[in-house]
């Protein structure tokens, strides 16, 4: 039973995590490693508002979010778009962006233990005999609302109809009057507000440390890698094919196996079925 | 209302269009005619801007450094060098080579992408439209793009393309692999729409024999150059284009 239930927490988890990345890489094939930066940089503005300006805690959050979503949009608007359609040169410019993100907030004197969000509701419930603290409930309950204003922007708004379509065809798009490099720069921001909505439901679990940002990283790569690179519902399965497989080796194997886990999930996909686990259409294109 | 004047499109030194010129008026089909590499994709591409961008993203990725030159005028003003989203909002649209249907969204989905520049309204009478023109795309509105056979791409393709509201609709190859049948039926479509939206239309094709009856002006390109042109009897009349196209 505890298994059943810390793995549903871990899979939301997990897939908060990489709902972000699996949005930028999808609509716009840029694959975003400075999404764990955006993380730890929403919870660190949040942290000082909060600390720092005595702000409310859901005006706090709410600004950091806008922070970080503008952050996003101008990196992807000054320096991304100048790169577009180069792979290497797109990991590496967002790798060191984000890199001088998270090593600036560390050299700032972002260390662990002193910067810690409060959880919004304290307190534990018992679910079928296992404790549960309100926290992780609220992940697994707002996980799913996002899922589903996700799917519900996607596929019911002008915006998001507009985002599939990029996502689908560029060109074809194009021709339709969708702007692609506005759009980019959409899908950027939300991307990077998602990383910073999962920040902020996530980091009152426990601190926030720099290490974060490359732990959100390495979990959003092998969540969408699993999933089929750019897939949403693939990028979802994946979160609960890999949070169980954590919390399965965690309850059999040994703690510190979690984070091998996804590295080893990364292997295997790639080895079986490299276009992932809903990378249908691209499996064909990889045939030919 | 639109007229292209002295395009030159080259790939590095590769000449892929030299010195066309192009007038379509108000209500009008225009054909251009021409084999596999004459350059009727190249021609498509930069009245819609789609070959703006084809060549930054070259110049980016320090790829085929593509030169375009030339001028285009859509309803008075000076359109060249314009995004493509810039020149679809005015109401250029092009319905591309190949279709590029989004295979991943299903039917219905496919032409709701496709009315982004639509207000509610617009959108609601077009999707009816479409299906009027398109009886066979009600039956399918589910599956998904990927799927489809070539006739029901084609319709999808055309339908996405009204969606957008042109008032200039390029369609670039629009009977590419349809049967016979399919394609008489299609460039009836095609005569509809332009007398029933209003819309201008320039079809580039080397299918001419369907499509000849009802253009109003046409253009053979050959080697990226406009070598012959003139209305549509003139056209049918000339003895080159029926021995290249007619097979008399």
């Amino acid at each position: 039973m505890e298994i059943i239930i810390y793995g549903v927490i871990n899979s939301v988890t997990l897939a908060l995590m990489a709902l972000g990345f699996t949005l930028v890489y999808g609509v716009s094939r840029l694959p975003n490693f400075a999404h764990g930066a955006f993380y730890v940089l929403a919870g660190y503005i949040c942290w000082m508002l909060l600390n720092r300006l005595g702000l409310p805690y859901f005006l706090a959050g709410l600004i950091g979010l806008a922070v970080v979503g503008g952050v996003g949009a101008a990196m992807y608007h000054f320096i991304l778009e100048r790169i577009r359609g180069m792979a290497i040169s797109e990991i590496i410019a967002s790798y060191a962006i984000g890199l001088a993100i998270l090593e600036g907030l560390r050299w700032g004197g972002l260390k662990g233990g002193t910067f810690i969000l409060q959880p919004f509701v304290e307190g534990s419930v018992d679910i079928l005999g296992v404790s549960v603290d309100y926290q992780r409930i609220l992940v697994v309950v707002l996980g799913a609302a996002l899922v589903g204003l996700l799917w519900l922007f996607v596929n019911q708004t002008k915006l998001g109809l507009a985002l599939k379509g990029m996502a689908q065809d560029e060109r074809a798009a194009m021709t339709l009057g969708i702007d692609s490099d506005k759009m980019a720069v959409v899908a950027m921001a939300l991307g990077s507000v998602f990383a910073g909505v999962a920040a902020l439901i996530l980091l009152p679990m426990g601190s926030i440390v720099v290490e974060a940002g490359y732990h959100v990283l390495i979990m959003a790569v092998a969540v969408c890698i699993v999933g089929g690179l750019g897939s949403w519902t693939g990028a979802v399965l994946a979160a609960f094919v890999i949070g169980f497989a954590q919390i399965l080796t965690v309850a059999y194997i040994g703690a510190h196996w979690q984070v091998v886990v996804a590295l080893v999930a990364i292997i295997i996909t790639l080895i079986l079925r490299p276009s992932g686990i809903f990378g249908k259409q691209k499996e064909l294109e990889e045939r030919v | 209302m639109f007229e292209a004047v002295g395009l030159m499109v080259f790939y590095e030194n590769m000449l892929a269009l030299n010195n066309v010129s192009l007038v379509c008026g108000q209500n009008q089909i225009i054909g251009v005619f021409g084999a596999n590499s004459a350059g009727k994709s190249t021609l498509m591409y930069t009245l819609s801007g789609i070959m703006d961008d084809i060549a930054k993203k070259e110049r980016m990725a320090g790829g085929e450094r593509i030169t375009i030159r030339g001028e285009l005028a859509y309803l008075g003003r000076n359109i060249m060098g314009d995004k493509p989203s810039v020149r679809a909002k005015a109401g250029i649209i092009l319905c591309p080579e190949r279709r590029r249907i989004f295979p991943e969204s299903t039917v219905l989905e496919n032409l709701r992408i496709a009315s982004y520049l639509a207000n509610k309204k617009q959108a609601e009478e077009t999707l009816d439209y479409v299906f009027e023109l398109f009886p066979p795309l009600t039956k399918i509105t589910g599956r998904l793009g990927g799927f489809l056979s070539g006739g029901e791409q084609q319709m999808l393709a055309i339908g996405r393309a009204l969606m957008a509201q042109p008032k200039l609709l390029l369609l670039d190859e629009p009977l590419l692999g349809l049967s016979p049948a399919i394609q008489y039926w299609l460039a009836k479509a095609i005569k509809e729409i332009a007398e029933q939206r209003g819309a201008s239309i320039i079809v580039a094709e080397q299918y001419a024999r369907p499509i000849m009856p009802i253009i109003d002006y046409g253009y053979i390109l050959e080697n990226g150059s406009a070598v012959i042109e003139g209305g549509r009897q003139e056209l049918m009349d000339n003895p080159d284009v029926k021995s290249a196209y007619f097979g008399a």
